[in-house]
């Protein structure tokens, strides 16, 4: 199957802003419920970016697995007491975060809503048992062609990255020192759920997962939200907003369905895209400074970095081995830990990576900050990369 | 809400109109490919048109049953209580001998002998409930 580009001259390009963005607690948060966790983060975003309940005319979330809602963005809206003339739950899975940044732009750019609430919460990890937890992750697989199988949503992310050991000698130390990088960053983030020292021994002996990830090879169960509030450009500046954080491009890439009709187990539709994101922004790869990568496992950063064009094909692990996805490296990434370290909440997961780029574009991570941070990318993916989205962020500089 | 009590239950296929012919293909041993008649696409899973050339002309052909793996996974740690009980089990990405990719599981020996490329062949195994799957053991 070849994948079509399309060019387009409409473009979102600096149309509109990120201005507000704020987290709940996040890690292990007792006693919360999603819509809590959710409705938390929002109040602290609209304080954030010094707007009421009354300024919000749109509302996207993600769903919860802890709180069923078929319509959560719905059901969010009423709890804050928000009446909004535009919303939509979206469900790709941890692609949503950054379809919900696109879907944002294009709303507010097409004259459906001014101000959007980007909104996800959830209580993976006190809000429902480990086991149940693990359950709902595989009841996203297909009910006739995989799940009769045993095979859990690890388990076609393992497939992968067997793969690409297979096809490019990745190593599991290579793997492993994903998890060991992002942990040095955790280690820096105040609220982040894992802060012990870690090594690659610690990693390789974690227990096996499903070959070739071990335990700490996967991302974290946890509860959190996180909310954001996107507005145009011109409303940002009529707000007097000290540091609009502006949307400069987004593209997204469905490839497959099930893990068997994946084209190439080695390379994902986060390279269509990147693609179309970097054309929207008018920049590439060289150019971004920060970057949160969706990172539920460890070799799939290392299969992503390569598809944003941040390496070449293949050499994902020799480039995270060589210290690239860090400070003073060819592209900072997952800064706050990522989900392997931070939190990871389910769908509001990747929301935690926006959290992150924004506030180092906004020059607001302290000890973590990288230093010049203008232009930086989210890329969130989902179910075995089948979902495949990408958000570029820029500060005014960049416009 | 989600019941707890499912969790312990392995998921069994639930064929719908577009796969009924498949099931009941594997409960008599019979792994049925699609293939289309006006491109000649060979096809897994089943469905109403054909994936490459969108024709409905689908005729479904028994599949030779030989296969290598495209890829594996050993499962350590179940997805779950249902299949606690199993571990450890292999995931196998299988690539069938006329073209199409499965999911399967690995039967008939120790999980830690599978390997890439590996010559795998057809085992259609009753999962209860009066259901079989297609599984693969060593060829």
């Amino acid at each position: 199957m070849t994948l079509k580009q399309t060019s387009s001259t409409r473009s979102l390009r600096g149309k509109t802003a990120v201005i507000g963005a704020a987290l709940s607690a996040v890690g292990r948060v007792p006693g919360k419920s999603a819509l809590a966790l959710a409705a938390d983060a929002a109040t602290k975003a609209m304080a954030d970016a010094g707007i009421g309940r009354g300024d919000i005319d749109g509302v996207l979330s993600s769903h919860a697995f802890a709180a069923p809602f078929h319509r959560f963005s719905v059901a969010i809206s009423e709890y804050l007491g928000i009446q909004p003339t535009f919303s939509n739950t979206l469900q790709v899975s941890g692609a949503t975060a950054a379809t919900m940044f696109n879907i944002a732009a294009a709303a507010i750019a097409g004259g459906l809503a001014e101000t959007v609430l980007v909104v996800g919460g959830d209580s993976l990890l006190t809000g429902l048992s480990p086991d149940l937890a693990l359950r709902s992750m595989t009841e996203s697989r297909d009910q006739q062609y995989e799940m009769p199988f045993g095979i859990p949503v690890a388990n076609t992310f393992a497939m992968t990255a067997h793969r690409h050991m297979k096809e490019f000698g990745t190593t599991a130390e290579q793997f492993a020192k994903v998890a060991v990088t992002q942990r040095d960053h955790a280690r820096r983030t105040p609220g982040a759920q894992m802060t012990g020292p870690l090594t690659v021994d610690d990693v390789l002996n974690s227990g096996m997962v499903t070959t070739p990830y071990h335990k700490l090879d996967c991302s974290l169960i946890s509860d959190g939200g996180a909310a954001f509030i996107v507005t145009s450009a011109e409303r940002a500046k009529a707000l007097g907003i000290a540091k609009p954080i502006y949307i400069l491009g987004g593209g997204e890439c469905y490839t497959h369905e099930h893990i068997f009709l994946m084209p190439s187990l080695t390379t994902t539709g986060a390279v269509q895209s990147s693609a179309k994101a970097y054309a929207m922004a008018g920049c590439g790869p060289k150019d971004i400074d920060v970057a949160g990568v969706y990172d539920c496992f460890t070799g799939t950063v290392i299969m992503i970095l390569e598809d944003l064009g941040f390496c070449a094909k293949g050499e994902g692990g020799p480039f995270v081995e060589a210290g690239q996805m860090t400070y003073g490296g060819a592209v900072p990434c997952n800064t706050h830990g990522g989900l392997l370290s931070f939190a990871h909440s389910g769908m509001p997961g990747s929301l935690f990576h926006f959290y992150e780029v924004v506030n180092q574009l906004r020059g607001r991570c302290g000890e973590r900050q990288v230093a010049g941070a203008e232009l930086g990318l989210v890329h969130s993916l989902g179910a075995g990369f089948a979902t495949n989205a990408t958000t570029i962020l820029g500060t005014e500089a960049t416009l | 809400m989600i019941n707890p009590k499912d969790a312990h239950i392995k998921p069994l296929p639930m064929p719908d109109a577009d796969s009924q012919a498949f099931w009941l293909g594997i409960n008599e041993g019979k792994l049925l490919l699609q293939h289309c008649q006006a491109c000649g696409h060979v096809q897994y899973y089943q469905q109403a048109i054909c994936r490459a050339c969108g024709s409905e002309h689908l005729e479904h052909r028994a599949a030779s049953g030989r296969g290598k793996v495209h890829s594996f996974s050993v499962v350590h740690r179940a997805p779950g209580p249902a299949f606690k009980q199993d571990t450890p089990y292999a995931v196998i990405l299988v690539e069938l001998e006329e073209g199409p990719r499965m999911i399967s599981s690995f039967v008939g020996a120790d999980p830690a002998v599978v390997s890439f490329d590996m010559a795998v062949e057809l085992v259609c195994e009753s999962a209860g409930g009066g259901v079989s799957l297609p599984r693969f053991r060593a060829a």
